[in-house]
């Protein structure tokens, strides 16, 4: 019975990237759309997008999740809930097909989640633009491309050119885009056709730095060949104005964005074919592959990438150092004055698209890679079975164990779900009378603070107390089903915490019915809530250690933290005792309560007590991890 | 790819509570120079298997040879003392079928539990064909463990225990289910689940079944590998042998 997924279904495959049609055009996006009409698999994309209508799209046949992205930042959508999005998709896909780069993404699968399925990268570039952020991104892609089944190219030089990727060579595969030639058969122009007297250049692309469409324009003021761009962009502005400066208006034309039919015909009658892009963000250049395809003649630069093995020099192509508009203008006259070669270098590079890279031989690539992938992962169909996995499973299982814990609180029970919180409110309410006969008055208006004091020192009693035997009732668990230990230790924090939400409502009761309300120190006493439940996650963990292996310990833990609790001002308030109590100022107790209750009252805290907290977890903290390191061995105390 | 690699693996058991390991005889001992007596036991004792996918391992030998001692090193219970371990794949530990259990939850939330422990999200199609399998009265999913007969139990949790195949596949014992019906049904279940895994390890007493089931029998004594058979899979299908011994 099994349930290993049937075979005869189409394998899902879920495609990742930042942006999709119809924001924006692109070769990347022509490559993710041809890959998406591969009928063998069924496919779904999650990009970003800044539109705000539709959430949920179709684009040719496939379905386009667009997550609401705020503007773009270091050209990295903002879209805060993309990592969300995605974690909630991944469980629903058999395949993942990542387009990088795309930190929004490794943030994802860099911190382990959506450990689901394979996934295979397509590696379409390295991070060029904003390099100074490498020290941060690359460590997050690295994780990626170790969890990635397979890496996908489209060259062998990205390979040797990213050190990043040799690491992972073992897992490159070399798949070449590829192109559908049949679409450049312009009916009324043969491939082959070269116009004796042409003099039209046209370059192709979005109007933004790396395509070095300046140092196009620049070329073409020095001779007489017409320029046209095709392509929109954040550059558009700057380039008019380069055009209107340098006087050549009447040469150089921004077209815009055109259709994809328009642009295959403005293919087929350019002259010659431009490709100037400066910087190796252009790793293989899609659509010199399309003018090679209408067999037209490449000018392109010499980058460390694809771009000048694709089209090569001399043979369907002149390349020229990046950057240099002298050369690339002289590349492109040259051609201009000599149609013969034009015809050649046309006709050979039409010969390559179609040998070399053709749409069928592209798409089985990418098939191929992904079934492997797929049948790799099936093959070892291991991580999400296994109970000693990373700490998310530890957490996750925790949490499990914790919530079940929660649920089956009340089994059994006379008065159902609220009795506990009942007890904490017979119990707030006796100490409250009895203090109220200790001091004068104001009794009512403290009433709230000594609830939710009382409901955090069960807490923080609760868990170290459990601690205590957690690992002992856990034995067989631990013993037979091989599951880390300090699972359970983390379960009592969570059970504990799970339990104080629940009591929690009699604080609140009070406060809604007592007081004035004021939710401005709420937040201010939520950092110094989160120190006091890692202290005691801390303490639980070592003091639970240490019960476990000196039984005699458990007593002493016991009647230490009664004494603590008595010696601490956790029932009184402040104004109630003598502030200068040694005993009080030494006991952790007092300060642990005091990071989060004085700015709940109002007051500040004092520094004495931020130090003090710090100092103890620091030292908690290292004791945890040398009771971590010993955790292991734990198994033997039980 | 699963595999197991054990080289010169030694666990010493600590013997807690068996000796008076308290601070005052610790300092008094260190004081008179009193000799350090033996307080661990070598439960595994330099040990080496190497298995690869494929492997069906059966280890036999007298009570208290390490067997299980010796899973649980695999499993990952235990650090080893000295030696290398190192597995790759995912490892189910089937040691016991009790573990994890509370006889006060409904029979469903036990399973989902389990499940959970696992790694794996119940879901409700899963827990179904978990219930299908044990043959019980739909409504008893709703009922405590408590209210369940020992075999009725043990129906429950075998066919949580083996609803998903793994990689390293770790037993303690052939599970037996006692039912005569029932036992047929889980044999069955058992030999699919050892058939769907890399690698398989068997601790028992059952020489035969060990024959039938494993391609090799490593015999343990007092932690020791004794000896180690490779056994000659009879052509005929392990199906039809339990057949025949039917």
């Amino acid at each position: 019975m099994s349930p290993v997924s049937d075979s005869t279904r189409r394998p899902s495959v879920l495609h990742i990237f930042k942006v999709y049609y119809p924001d924006l055009f692109g070769g990347t996006l022509t490559v993710i759309r041809d890959i998406c009409a591969k009928d063998a698999f069924s496919s779904a994309v999650l990009v970003c997008s800044k539109a705000a209508e539709r959430r949920d799209i179709v684009v040719n046949d496939v379905p386009v999740e667009r997550v609401r992205s705020f503007g773009n930042i270091l050209s990295l959508p903002a879209a805060p809930t993309f990592p969300w999005r995605l974690w909630r998709k991944i469980p629903k896909h058999d395949l993942l097909a990542l387009h990088a780069p795309f930190p929004l993404a490794d943030l994802v699968f860099a911190f382990g989640f959506g450990r689901g399925g394979p996934l295979v990268v397509h590696w379409h570039a390295d991070i060029v633009t904003h390099a100074g952020l490498r020290w941060f991104i690359e460590p997050l892609m690295r994780r990626t491309l170790r969890r990635a089944e397979a890496i996908i190219v489209s060259d062998k030089v990205l390979i040797d050119s990213s050190p990043l990727l040799l690491e992972f060579s073992d897992k490159c595969h070399v798949v070449g885009f590829g192109i559908d030639l049949a679409k450049y058969d312009w009916p009324r122009l043969a491939p082959e056709h070269v116009n004796d007297r042409g003099r039209l250049v046209l370059a192709c692309g979005r109007l933004v730095p790396y395509k070095g469409l300046d140092v196009l324009i620049r070329a073409a003021a020095g001779h007489d060949f017409e320029v046209w761009i095709v392509g929109d962009g954040v550059e558009r502005e700057r380039l008019e104005e380069l055009i209107a400066e340098l006087g050549v208006t009447d040469r150089v034309r921004l077209l815009g964005s055109v259709p994809d039919s328009e642009r295959i015909k403005l293919m087929c009658i350019a002259d010659v074919f431009a490709m100037p892009s400066v910087t190796n963000a252009e790793t293989f250049g899609l659509v010199q592959l399309e003018a090679m395809a209408a067999g037209r003649p490449i000018v392109n630069t010499a980058l460390d990438t694809a771009v000048p093995h694709v089209a090569r020099h001399g043979l369907e192509a002149i390349t020229v150092p990046p950057g240099d508009a002298e050369k690339l203008g002289e590349a492109i006259q040259t051609l201009i004055r000599d149609p013969e070669r034009r015809r050649r270098m046309g006709l050979a590079a039409r010969t390559r698209a179609a040998t070399k890279y053709s749409a069928a031989g592209f798409r089985d690539g990418i098939e191929q890679v992904y079934r492997q992938a797929l049948a790799a992962r099936a093959a070892s169909c291991a991580t999400d079975a296994a109970a000693t996995t990373g700490w998310i499973d530890t957490v996750r299982i925790a949490g499990a164990l914790a919530w079940s814990d929660m649920r089956h609180r009340y089994v059994r029970s006379l008065l159902g779900p609220f009795w506990m919180s009942l007890q904490m409110a017979i119990v707030v309410a006796v100490l409250g009378s009895v203090i109220g006969q200790m001091s004068n008055g104001g009794v009512l208006s403290r009433l709230p603070m000594l609830a939710l004091s009382m409901t955090a020192w069960t807490f923080l009693n609760s868990v170290v107390l459990d601690a205590t035997t957690a690992l002992q009732n856990s034995g067989s668990l631990i013993r037979d089903r091989a599951l880390p230990p300090v699972i359970f230790l983390l379960q009592c924090t969570f059970r504990q915490a799970l339990f104080a939400l629940h009591n929690a409502c009699v604080p609140l009761l009070l406060w809604l019915v007592l007081t004035r309300h004021e939710t401005g120190g709420a937040v201010a006493a939520l950092p110094g809530l989160a120190l006091f439940v890692a202290c005691t996650f801390a303490l639980s963990l070592v003091l639970g250690a240490l019960a476990t292996r000196f039984r005699d310990l458990k007593p002493i833990i016991e009647s230490t933290l009664m004494l603590a609790f008595l010696a601490s001002p956790v029932i009184w308030s402040s104004d109630m005792i003598n502030h200068r109590s040694t005993v009080m100022q030494l006991n952790p107790l007092t300060h642990l309560f005091a990071v989060w209750r004085e700015p709940l009252s109002g007051g500040h805290i004092d520094t004495v007590s931020i130090v003090y907290v710090l100092s103890a977890l620091a030292l908690l903290t290292l004791a945890s991890i040398l009771t971590l390191t010993h955790l292991r061995k734990a198994a033997f105390w039980i | 790819m699963a595999s197991i690699s054990l080289r010169n693996a030694c666990l010493d058991y600590p013997l807690y509570g068996a000796y008076d390991f308290s601070l005052k005889r610790r300092v008094l001992g260190r004081l008179i120079r009193e000799q350090d007596e033996m307080r661990t036991i070598r439960a595994v004792d330099n040990v080496s298997i190497e298995a690869a996918a494929g492997a069906r391992i059966g280890l036999a030998g007298p009570n208290g040879s390490g067997k299980s001692t010796l899973l649980r090193l695999i499993a990952g219970v235990y650090p080893a003392s000295s030696g290398d371990v190192e597995i790759s794949g995912s490892v189910m530990p089937l040691l016991g079928l009790n573990a994890g259990v509370n006889l006060d939850f409904v029979a469903e939330d036990n399973i989902a539990l389990l499940l959970r422990i696992s790694g794996r999200k119940p879901t409700r199609a899963i827990i179904d064909d978990i219930w299908a399998f044990t043959e019980l009265e739909e409504r008893m999913q709703r009922l405590p463990l408590r209210m369940f007969s020992s075999g009725m139990l043990m129906r429950v949790l075998f066919a949580t225990a083996t609803a998903f195949p793994a990689d390293i596949l770790l037993l303690d014992e052939w599970l037996s289910v006692v039912d005569e019906n029932f036992s047929a049904k889980a044999e069955t279940r058992l030999l699919k689940m050892v058939s769907q895994a890399a690698i398989v390890i068997i601790a028992s007493h059952d020489q035969p079944l060990l024959r039938r089931t494993c391609n090799r029998i490593i015999t343990l004594d007092h932690g020791r590998i004794a000896s180690t058979a490779l056994v000659e899979q009879p052509a005929a299908h392990p199906f039809e042998l339990r057949e025949k011994r039917a």
